[in-house]
């Protein structure tokens, strides 16, 4: 098989999690309620340890281990979509990302577990079920905030409008889209997109907020080739501080 | 009126006549949560969350209430929607005391009992029944229990949001995350090693 194709698309999942998770932990403390911190704590739990699974299977695959892969990189070493480096904002705004972020999440575990190399379907498995439950946490907001009152709806419209270029540069063209199609390890970028705009079109239908036409809306790739925002470094950064304080000291 | 000087006791009000209603908490409703730790163990009272529909309380009670270990399921209640009765002493059941007759036809009751003081309440079955007063008696009658019941909490079963057999899913990687356990990452030993070589 093609074990390049296979590490691209490892390093985008890996590094996806890795980074949304992060943002996720930024809310503990500061949720709308307890539960909400909990929910949102027990969630970054769960993509950090989804990266470190596919960090894992990178180091298989003779890469260098997970916590050099996770720490030891600067930005332009990254993976991630733009997308999921954005900072938290308000809690609008990351309630709207992670509807849209996880629904293509959830569908990429989903063609995962389909896949012809071993590996990416044991994981696409096994992860189904947690992101099973972010989806749930994230569309039962949307339905809450999305049909609230005018002053709610107006905001979630603006943020979702705000947020559709970035949630489109999750699919980003991969170099290896052909390589990954023609062995069956992955059915695509774009098969992946029109799965997730029949979902996310589905779930705002029943909110009073509107999609609008996606074909006039420019996506905002570089992410998934190292071309990052701003936002990237400071992040890594915080994230590393303490493993970097003194490399190599064991924990 | 005599002016109070005190700034104590003027926090207390002391001279106001009016009557205003208690303020209302800047909370959610409360939500009760049942747990399935395994099948086919009866769902067990674990605690309450706040939020604003049934749905939220499941979203919420999920992680609240089932980070560790295994589970099977979650069931939540309005809390304003489960009767409660008194308790009885030890080891004395408390169905001897509800001596209506049992006429048990009616809407589905869910019954809960508690058993032991300290323990939270276990689903212990259901009976059907005309009011909350007849699901008692006829829990009374029909359910088996091999301790007294020491107090008991019940709901028209339809009032209960059940997580599905798909949503058991979520649950499947839970044992696996030993880094929310405590002992997983061996503190004392690394604390005793490092006091060794020091």
């Amino acid at each position: 098989m093609n074990i390049d194709a296979i590490k691209d698309l490892a390093y985008k999942m890996a590094d996806d999690q890795l980074i949304i998770g992060h943002r996720h932990s930024e809310w503990i403390g500061l949720g709308p309620l307890l539960e909400e911190d909990i929910a949102f704590a027990s969630k970054a739990q769960d993509k950090v340890g989804q990266s470190l699974a596919f960090y894992k299977l990178l180091e298989a695959l003779g890469g260098q281990d997970p916590d050099t892969l996770a720490f030891g990189r600067t930005a332009a070493g990254f993976h991630n979509a733009i997308f999921a480096e954005l900072p938290n904002g308000e809690f609008d705004f990351s309630i709207i990302r992670h509807f849209l972020f996880d629904t293509a999440e959830f569908i990429r575990f989903e063609m995962l577990a389909a896949s012809a190399y071993q590996g990416f379907s044991n994981l696409g498995k096994k992860f189904k079920g947690e992101v099973q439950y972010h989806i749930l946490h994230a569309n039962e907001w949307l339905q809450q905030l999305g049909n609230s009152d005018d002053k709610t709806i107006a905001r979630m419209q603006n943020t979702l409008d705000y947020a559709l270029p970035y949630a489109l540069g999750v699919f980003e063209p991969s170099k290896w889209e052909e390589a990954l199609l023609a062995e069956g390890i992955f059915a695509g970028e774009r098969e992946l997109q029109a799965r997730w705009e029949e979902r996310v079109h589905a779930a705002l239908k029943q909110t009073g907020l509107t999609l609008p036409s996606l074909t006039t809306v420019e996506p905002v790739y570089g992410g998934r080739y190292g071309q990052h925002s701003e936002h990237l470094q400071p992040l890594l950064d915080e994230m590393g501080e303490v493993i970097n304080s003194e490399p190599g000291a064991e924990w | 009126m005599i002016a109070l000087l005190d700034p104590r006791l003027k926090r207390l009000s002391l001279q106001k006549d009016d009557l205003p209603a208690k303020e209302n908490l800047d909370q959610l409703p409360t939500y009760e949560v049942f747990v399935q730790v395994k099948e086919p163990r009866p769902f067990k009272h674990e605690g309450c969350v706040h939020a604003s529909t049934p749905t939220m309380a499941l979203v919420f009670a999920k992680e609240q209430y089932s980070r560790r270990g295994t589970c099977s399921g979650i069931w939540v209640v309005a809390t304003k929607d489960i009767m409660v009765t008194g308790y009885s002493d030890n080891a004395t059941d408390i169905y001897g005391r509800f001596t209506e007759t049992a006429n048990c036809q009616g809407d589905e009751y869910s019954i809960f009992h508690m058993v032991k003081r300290g323990t939270q309440h276990s689903f212990a079955g259901v009976v059907k029944a005309a009011s909350p007063q007849a699901a008692l008696a006829c829990a009374g009658k029909t359910l088996p229990r091999k301790k007294p019941v020491l107090n008991v909490w019940l709901t028209k079963t339809a009032n209960i949001l059940k997580t599905t057999e798909e949503d058991k899913a979520m649950w499947a990687t839970t044992p696996e995350k030993l880094f929310r356990e405590a002992i997983d990452y061996k503190t004392q030993e690394k604390i005793k090693a490092f006091k060794e070589n020091h």
